[in-house]
């Protein structure tokens, strides 16, 4: 497993506490980037602007990746365009919601 | 990509609580007026000191401090824009939980000398007004919802302000011809302007957030405001000007407003991609249906020769199933937000933390909120037939589940 595999597998502890859905099932890690360094940056987006959980959940996204042992400097940038939508979502984050 | 690294809006949570703790004790100490008072309630006697107290306890003391501290948290969330200033925030809510605990107990021992606590309350609210005022100017970017809450803060400054004079005149007989206008136009402007403009505003940020929907138009909101204040203004003017049409076109706008925000929020909701919605929201969904069911209710009395038996009645109905309810369910979702965001928040990707619906016993929401439904119906029946077994039996109900949704909201700050 490389490193990037190793940060997606880590962002699935991180869960949206109001729907209980992992950020990766939501669809709402756009790219993960691994520097020859070992450093991490994650581009990401949350469901809504303004969503109340905004820094929770960043500030758990940067937790989980710095969690494992090989990364250096872990970087994540909250992005609102492209917005998120629900075609960026897992078919098991689709089943968790009832779809 | 348009990159935003932290936003850091969080409002300390210690801020948001203190609203919310006293306004559970007040809830408890207006039923128990209430509860004493029930003979003079039955009997048609609405204005007594001891249900002023009670109502302004209810409406000020649980209603309006519930909705000062939601909003302490809301708006950083529905604005984008950080609280303008925290610790002037503390000294507003000291300021007016004082001011609201000496004004609904002067109201009950002595109602003439409630000027001095009114002024202290007033104080109170009028600090809020600022803090908001200046915390809305910083929005980059002020839309429908920076209307529908603008407008409601402007309804909440003249409720109070009429309600100043309403003691004013009472005191010194100052505009005493006007003494029943400015008290239709005082209960007007808090009950369907501050509080349902207030819901309106941030139902439009809430439904779709709990319901995760998606892609659903907002123009209808443009309609709901336009309607819904044309309806608070000529209501108003009918008052004054003493004129039956206008207050029935008054009304009929009110009526129309509000059921276009019923129909918006049924399409937000069809929208929504959460097959199964929490019970708690899915009660404030259901006291928009009640709400547009009493606004319809006060416009076919308009037209019968018993409207002046019915509106008392049908005031209470309006808030206890719309704004008391809906602020009950949405307080079962702030609540548990509030104090996971204390406690888990800095858990997150360290350790598995609970998640939302694990911190509020969601299990108690269909039941306590039923019997709540049940024991208010059962309430403004016992008015309207004057049956003082049906109204004591109902208001104990009453005041018995309030005291236990406030436990069970309390309970949370022990998960």
């Amino acid at each position: 497993m490389n490193l990037k595999e190793k940060v997606l597998e880590a962002l699935k502890s991180v869960y949206d506490p109001e729907l209980n859905i992992n950020v990766v099932d939501l669809g709402l890690i756009y790219n993960v980037e691994v520097t020859e360094e070992k450093n991490v940056d994650v581009t990401m987006t949350l469901t809504t602007p303004g969503c109340p959980l905004h820094d929770s959940i960043t500030t758990g996204v940067r937790y989980a990746v710095q969690g494992i042992e090989e990364t250096k400097n872990v970087e994540v940038n909250l992005v609102w365009e492209p917005a998120w939508s629900p075609d960026k979502m897992t078919p098991e984050g689709l089943r968790l919601l009832g779809r | 990509m348009l990159p935003q690294s932290s936003m850091g809006n969080e409002t300390n949570i210690k801020l948001p609580f203190s609203f919310i703790i006293f306004s559970l004790i007040a809830l408890v100490l207006s039923q128990i007026l209430v509860l004493i008072n029930g003979q003079m309630l039955v009997n048609g006697s609405f204005r007594i000191p001891a249900i002023w107290s009670a109502a302004h306890l209810l409406v000020l003391g649980w209603a309006l401090m519930v909705a000062m501290g939601a909003m302490y948290q809301l708006v950083p969330v529905a604005f984008l824009t950080k609280i303008w200033n925290e610790k002037f925030g503390f000294i507003q809510f000291f300021v007016t939980a004082l001011g609201i605990a000496s004004f609904s107990w002067m109201l009950y021992v002595s109602p003439q000398n409630a000027f001095l606590p009114g002024i202290l309350m007033l104080l109170g609210i009028l600090m809020f007004l600022f803090q908001m005022f200046m915390t809305l100017r910083k929005q980059a970017k002020p839309n429908i919802l920076t209307a529908f809450v603008g407008s409601a803060l402007v309804c909440l400054f003249l409720t109070i302000f009429l309600g100043i004079t309403l003691i004013y005149s009472l005191q010194t007989g100052f505009a005493a011809e006007y003494y029943q206008a400015i008290f239709k136009s005082h209960l007007l402007m808090g009950v369907t302007g501050w509080f349902t403009l207030l819901i309106f505003g941030f139902s439009y940020k809430m439904a779709p957030m709990f319901s995760l929907s998606h892609g659903f138009p907002m123009v209808h909101a443009r309609y709901v405001y336009g309607l819904y204040m044309s309806g608070l203004v000529i209501t108003l003017i009918s008052f004054f000007s003493d004129n039956s049409y206008l207050l029935k076109a008054g009304f009929f706008l009110l009526l129309v407003g509000f059921s276009v925000f019923s129909w918006h929020v049924s399409i937000i909701i069809k929208k929504r991609l959460k097959k199964k919605l929490d019970h708690s929201f899915s009660f404030a969904l259901a006291a928009i249906g009640l709400g547009n069911l009493v606004h319809l209710a006060a416009f076919i009395a308009l037209w019968t020769e018993q409207f002046s038996i019915l509106i008392g009645p049908l005031v209470y109905l309006y808030l206890l199933l719309w704004i008391v309810l809906s602020i009950m369910g949405y307080l079962f979702k702030i609540v548990p937000f509030l104090w996971w965001t204390y406690k888990y928040s800095k858990e997150m990707g360290k350790r598995a933390v609970p998640s939302l619906k694990d911190v509020m016993n969601e299990q108690v929401v269909v039941p306590f909120f039923t019997i709540f439904v049940i024991a208010v119906l059962a309430v403004f029946l016992s008015i309207i037939f004057k049956s003082i077994i049906l109204f004591n039996v109902g208001q104990f109900v009453l005041s018995i589940v309030f005291i236990a949704i406030a436990l069970t909201i309390l309970n949370v700050l022990k998960k």
